[in-house]
């Protein structure tokens, strides 16, 4: 089937079978910030925005993000700077391969006005994981973004 | 410049956090996807297979045990393993044949097409059906190490309390987040394999036994290892490798999260009999531990791992009569490896248990019965020599007890919450003379712009090589740390430094580079300023001397080892650590949330405090989710839970804030990555000892077994 979506605000056109994973199809795209760490929506890794929402392309089928706007990290690079910057400084970033992940989380929590407090952004990660840090120093890298 | 002990920022966090940086499966690729046909049964012969006459295979790569050239062995310490089966399989998920092609669904829809057929045998299953020869899987006793040690003379028995326990530790999932990948490149008749691993040599040394000729080895960014990609990637390398010759075209093959935990290596599972005599104080008189695990259906890495967990058995206490029993079985499940830690965690959530269990014995606190059994100047450990460490464990036991106010959160406990405490040491690098065997050499070049370069094949995973080694060798040259950087580790071009494993990379890697360091520097001469530098480095390159500069590992003359005694110096040092947990448990639903969690640690010289730290909190992580989380469950031999849905790591949420302190701050620097998963999963056990009264000896410690512990 035909697929057609924007991808950080280009128009990509896809001819997948109607099960292929999003996860899949937007890193033949080429966006390989978007990583396959589980496939079944339990880490995080493959975080990207659809319609402004973010979702896990690993539990998205190719139907779901017909006509949408697809934003994952490659398009974000301006908005995420700071966190970026704050991951780094703080030491949130070890193996790196749910980096990009937490930092699409926490653009989003973020950008929604979330709480600066330890428990809340703790709360806020629950959907990824990072079995290199042990969350302090993401958690502390949030509270610090620089706004 | 000082730049040891400066927590500088991570030279790869930039291109980690903003996703460019290129994984494996991030490389650009055009070639065919291969995938593994595995074995469905535990145990038996292979007696046909077929390939569906209806599908057409044509166009489908396919490689069997025939195709390989070589040796048909993957050789780690001994050769048992196959690479792929020939007519018997020994667990489930033994690899049978390669497929490749370039779509992954048609891939899939041919491997749905090959039948094959097995002459069934009953499997073993336990450490007990092995022990007791329900099938004879290897040599005349199913036991691939055993090591027998004795220390001291049986005390008098006069007024000696004895205590005998059973301590049981699961399988662990290492859980790196990027799942095993690899990809062979064809150019022109030669194979270059590229892939996330720990030990490019590994590697190179098990492809050349495969292909008889020597492969080129590039390790890609490694999304975490832990252990996990220490032997494995051998394998999956050596199947890309054979599908790439063979089809003459560039192979990727990645493994999904269900079949990475399925059939990779796991830490190995154990029951762990700790029987002790001790006095009315509690003071250790006599301690005969019998250790067994499981290494699964090949040797693989096992016997060493069982060498680690008889040098940890006992931890560092004084106990005059140390006896040790231990043995390695072979079972038909996926075979076990290496993971952080490598045997320590095992024994020394033994011995952290069984030192409460006296303490509950005799009523007295657990932080009194261990400081009863400090070892002194006199004190020997297991192996029979004098514990150089006691003044520095006594020192770090002292400030944990202190600081953490433990004995007053342990007299005056509040409802539904405990304290608890582990100390222990870990060995750094290699066991024994395990790291002159080695033979590591590094190796740097100085640069037309006076850059440095180093060339090892120690890896960044994830733990900061590639930031702490530019620290040690811009610390010895006095240059900024942008001054230095490391080359990707390629077998055709960096020295051998050994595999990166054991907390080896900073202690001993790091301490070669600064001897090479120093020879350059001294050829340089003397200069203060970076200009200085600079021309001091336009000087010697114009006198056309070498610009490359190596050192190689030399055995300390005061290390001594024998193995057959299991005698002498186990390591060269030892790390050290006292963990504090304190936990709550939820009387409604039975659910434990540790609230606290101190990690004091002694690891000498800290060369980046902020990655040091890292590495502490998440092998605390690590360690809780050891303790509270982390089930594997195996039916008939087959992982069932082989999904992070089943599989249970911690979340955010999960884990309490973690403070960690280093105490030790003089050189040299010894192992770090390995001690934080060592003394977690005792200190969380006994803390819900103390919380509820009641004794936790198996791991993990679910919902389920407290609710069954507090009927």
């Amino acid at each position: 089937m035909q697929i057609t979506c924007t991808i950080n605000g280009r128009t990509h056109r896809f001819d997948c079978a109607p099960e292929s994973r999003v996860l899949d199809l937007v890193r033949e795209a080429g966006m390989t910030s978007v990583k396959a760490g589980c496939g079944e929506g339990e880490c995080g890794a493959c975080s990207l925005f659809v319609n402004g929402r973010l979702v896990n392309a690993c539990l998205l089928l190719a139907p779901q993000i017909q006509d949408a706007e697809v934003v994952t990290l490659e398009g974000l690079q301006e908005e995420t700077a700071a966190i970026r910057e704050s991951f780094a400084e703080h030491g949130a970033v070890q193996c790196g391969f749910c980096t990009p992940g937490f930092v699409l989380r926490a653009y989003d929590y973020l950008s929604h006005g979330g709480e600066r407090s330890e428990e809340a952004i703790k709360a806020a990660l629950d959907g990824n994981l990072c079995r290199c840090t042990g969350y302090r120093k993401i958690v502390e890298a949030i509270v610090k973004v620089k706004s | 410049m000082g730049v040891l002990g400066e927590s500088v920022v991570r030279v790869d966090a930039a291109a980690k956090a903003d996703g460019t940086l290129r994984y494996t499966d991030d490389l650009p690729f055009d070639g065919l996807y291969g995938a593994v046909v595995r074995s469905e049964i535990a145990y038996g012969k292979i007696s046909a297979i077929t390939f569906d006459p209806s599908f057409d295979f044509s166009d489908i790569v396919i490689v069997d045990h025939r195709d390989i050239e070589g040796r048909n062995a993957n050789v780690v310490l001994t050769d048992d393993q196959p690479f792929l089966a020939e007519a018997r399989v020994r667990h489930i998920g033994e690899p049978i044949l390669l497929l490749a092609h370039r779509s992954k669904r048609r891939l899939r829809e041919a491997a749905a097409h090959i039948m094959i057929d097995y002459d069934a045998q009953a499997p073993v299953l336990s450490m007990e059906e092995s022990l007791a020869l329900k099938q004879r899987l290897y040599g005349d006793d199913n036991v691939f190490k055993a090591i027998h040690t004795v220390k001291g003379n049986p005390p008098d028995e006069t007024g000696l309390y004895t205590l005998e326990k059973t301590y049981t530790t699961p399988h662990q999932e290492q859980a790196y987040l990027e799942p095993q990948s690899m990809v062979a490149r064809f150019d022109g008749g030669r194979v270059k394999i590229i892939g996330s691993m720990q030990c490019p040599f590994f590697v190179e040394a098990a492809l050349e036994g495969l292909a008889g000729e020597k492969i080129e080895v590039e390790q890609a960014p490694t999304g975490g290892g832990f252990g996990g990609k220490e032997d494995y990637p051998s394998l999956i390398a050596g199947y890309a490798y054979l599908l790439c010759k063979k089809a003459g075209q560039d192979v990727k093959i990645v493994y999904d999260r269900e079949e990475d935990i399925a059939y990779t290596t796991k830490r190995h599972p154990s029951k762990l009999r700790y029987r002790s005599r001790f006095d009315s104080t509690g003071k250790l008189h006599a301690l005969e531990v019998d250790i067994t695990i499981d290494g699964g259906a090949y040797v693989t890495l096992s016997p060493v791992v069982l060498a680690r967990c008889v040098l940890h058995a006992a931890g560092f206490y004084d106990c005059g009569c140390i006896r040790v029993d231990a043995r390695a079985v072979a079972t038909n499940t996926p075979p076990n490896g290496a993971f952080r830690g490598f045997g320590a965690p095992q024994v020394l959530f033994g011995i952290e248990r069984h030192m409460d269990d006296i303490a509950r014995t005799l009523g007295l606190s657990p932080a009194v019965v261990r400081e009863r059994n400090l070892p002194g100047a006199g004190s020997v450990g297991v192996s029979g020599v004098p514990i150089a460490e006691h003044a520095r464990l006594r020192d770090l036991f002292e400030s944990a007890r202190n600081e953490s106010r433990f004995d007053a959160l342990y007299d005056s406990p509040a409802p539904h919450r405990g304290v608890g405490m582990a100390l222990f040491m870990h060995g750094a690098g290699y066991t024994g003379v395990g790291e002159s065997m080695l033979a590591s050499g590094v190796s740097i070049v100085l640069e037309a712009d006076g850059s440095v370069e180093i060339r090892v094949g120690s890896v960044e995973m994830g733990q900061g090589t590639l930031t702490a080694l530019p620290q040690i060798v811009a610390d010895a040259l006095d240059l900024p740390v942008d001054m230095v950087s490391c080359r990707t580790p390629n077998t055709a071009e960096v020295a051998d430094s050994g595999p990166t494993v054991a907390s080896r990379t900073v202690m001993i890697v790091g301490r070669l580079l600064a001897q090479a360091a120093g020879k350059l520097k001294t050829a340089l001469g003397d200069y203060d300023t970076p200009d200085g530098y600079r021309e001091a480095v336009a000087r010697y390159r114009q006198s056309g001397a070498p610009q490359q500069f190596g050192a190689s590992y030399e055995q300390p003359a005061d290390i001594l080892w024998d193995e057959d005694l299991f005698y002498g110096n186990g390591y060269e040092a030892y790390g050290l650590g006292c963990y504090i947990a304190e936990v709550e448990v939820d009387p409604v639903d039975y659910r434990v949330r540790v609230v606290r969690f101190d990690a004091y640690n002694d690891v000498g010289m800290v060369v980046n405090p902020m990655m040091a730290e890292g590495q502490v909190e998440g092998g605390v992580a690590q360690g809780i989710g050891y303790a509270l989380f982390e089930r594997l469950v195996y039916e008939a031999g087959r992982v069932r839970s082989p999904r992070f849905s089943d599989y249970t790591l911690p979340m955010a949420p999960d884990l309490p804030e973690i403070s960690v302190r280093f105490l030790g701050v003089e050189a040299p620097s010894l192992g770090l990555g390995e001690l934080p998963m060592d003394g977690p999963a005792a200190a969380v056990a006994n803390a819900l000892g103390h919380a509820l009264g009641n004794a936790f000896d198996a791991l993990p410690i679910t919902p389920e077994t407290v609710e069954e512990a507090c009927r």
